[in-house]
């Protein structure tokens, strides 16, 4: 296959920004999308030309690293893969494919198609852990839970944080993360002495990294690549509205 | 407290709360206004309705009914204005292509334009019906009279129909932002939802459609 890419390039955070088009040849359909782009670095490098910066690391799906928007769509268009589950089979030959990094004012752009998502790991910080005691391994089924709360917490634990959910949401909200986050750890009988803090100060934390407001327009849910849903969302709400309504302390 | 409620207003789900609950009471209201003008369609030459306005406007409550209706406005004005000003930020680079994921549906996307026709027709009503002297002496004649021109039932037409868009994708959304959905009902949700803005859109526009084509013989 042969292609027309047009990349955003961006040397470095504070430097601007703008597309370059660039054709790409040899492009196999049973390439990743990851393998096509390192393929077109191979070119640029023997070129002498700077080679495009992406994120990436596990390529198989469960890092969530390989950030980046192509024609629009988060991760590309297939239903719930990341950049590097997707194949070039899904391009038409001789296709034009524009490729941007995330857009968000909380995910700054590092360079070209990489961006920082620190945000993620504050909100994590401020609540995304139970507390346990220490010593000896407890007993594995010491704690029983209930299958069905089971299942919504392994749902919710899918999550791997590559932030797709801000990147597709209208208005670059971080609520699906944290509500997955929220929800797996509120779903359990393990994470029910830190429930409605947590819900607190994780939305507080969010709020503060600069994401938007909710307008619950189900994009995330369209995007994730875990598909994690927005009933997440209705969760966290209610824990949080519990926690707030109530007067916890964060 | 203070800083407690200042807490509430100023985070994201706290703001989104107090949107939903204010307009949520809106919807509430829009019913019983709902209901009440339908009375125009007795067959009585508009001698219940004409009572029904009479009624309410001498009734000693209703400016403390006006307040808080308006406030609630207000509040949710303020707030969906702030909402949006805030995620307009929240993306400061806006994306090459642009493309749709499958979740955004055209009222959800196009919530501030409908806010703001809703805004607009409702300065119009209120100065038509509530603010002019004149349309208080015989309610239903002056329905009537504003409904039967062209330019009267169309600026009623596009404000009502803009509400209800405005409100299909609000109800399901404003449960949502409360906390009040689960996987078990969120189709019934999404359904009723919608059912009842169709409901509250068509009834409101039964008036232009049937005074402009009738020539307003109620
Ligand atoms: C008058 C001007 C109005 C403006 C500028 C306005 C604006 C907005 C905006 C921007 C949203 C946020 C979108 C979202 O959260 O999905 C919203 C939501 C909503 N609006 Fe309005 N609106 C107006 C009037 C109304 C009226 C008249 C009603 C009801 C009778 C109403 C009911 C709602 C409800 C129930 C929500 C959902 C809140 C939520 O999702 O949490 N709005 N409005
Ligand atoms: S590189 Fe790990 S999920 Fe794609």
């Amino acid at each position: 296959m042969k292609l027309t890419l047009q990349i955003w390039r961006q040397p470095s955070a504070e430097a601007d920004g703008n597309f370059e088009i660039y054709t790409v040849g040899g492009v196999s359909e049973d390439m990743s999308f990851l393998e096509m782009i390192d393929q077109l670095n191979r070119q640029i490098v023997l070129d002498g030309g700077e080679p495009v910066a992406f994120d990436h690391d596990c390529r198989e799906g469960i890092c969530g690293m390989c950030s980046m928007v192509i024609n629009g769509e988060v991760h590309g268009p297939i239903k719930g893969t990341t950049t590097c589950q997707l194949h070039m089979r899904s391009f038409k030959d001789g296709a034009k494919i524009v490729i941007e990094p995330f857009r968000a004012k909380a995910f700054p752009v590092v360079k070209d198609l990489a961006v920082d998502r620190s945000a993620f790991d504050a909100i994590i910080t401020a609540g995304g852990f139970i507390t346990s005691r220490t010593g000896s391994a407890p007993d594995g089924n010491a704690i029983l839970v209930p299958k069905e709360d089971a299942d919504q917490a392994m749902d919710a634990a899918a999550c791997i944080g590559c932030g797709g959910c801000v990147a597709a949401c209208p208005n670059a909200a971080a609520m699906l993360f944290t509500a997955a986050k929220v929800t797996h750890l509120g779903s359990l009988p393990q994470g029910q002495p830190e429930r409605r803090a947590r819900a607190l100060s994780m939305v507080q934390e969010m709020d503060s990294q600069g994401f938007g407001n909710c307008t619950n327009e189900r994009e995330c849910e369209a995007a994730c690549p875990k598909e994690i849903s927005v009933m997440t969302i209705a969760q966290m709400n209610r824990d949080y509205l519990r926690a707030s309504i109530a007067g916890d302390e964060a | 407290m203070l800083g407690h409620l200042k807490q509430a207003l100023s985070a994201s789900i706290g703001k989104k709360a107090w949107m939903a609950v204010s307009g949520l009471l809106l919807v509430g209201f829009l019913v019983t206004h709902l209901a009440g003008n339908l009375l125009y369609f007795a067959d009585d030459d508009g001698s219940i309705f004409n009572a029904y306005a009479e009624a309410l406007s001498s009734n000693p409550l209703l400016p403390i009914a006006e307040l808080i209706l308006a406030t609630l406005f207000l509040a949710h004005i303020a707030l969906g204005v702030r909402v949006s000003m805030e995620n307009r930020a929240a993306r400061e680079v806006p994306y090459h292509a642009k493309a749709a994921h499958g979740g955004r549906t055209t009222a959800s996307r196009s919530m501030m334009i409908t806010g703001l026709i809703v805004l607009i027709f409702l300065i119009i009503h209120i100065l038509d019906f509530r603010l002019d002297p004149k349309a208080h002496d015989d309610m239903a004649g002056a329905v009537q009279a504003k409904l039967s021109s062209g330019r009267g039932a169309l600026t009623y037409g596009v404000g009502v129909a803009a509400l209800g868009l405005h409100l299909s994708h609000a109800i399901a959304s404003a449960f949502h932002t409360l906390g009040l959905n689960h996987p078990k009902y969120d189709s019934i949700l999404q359904t009723a939802g919608r059912g009842l803005a169709v409901v509250i859109a068509l009834g409101f526009l039964a008036f232009p459609i049937y005074i402009y084509f009738s020539g307003g013989a109620a």
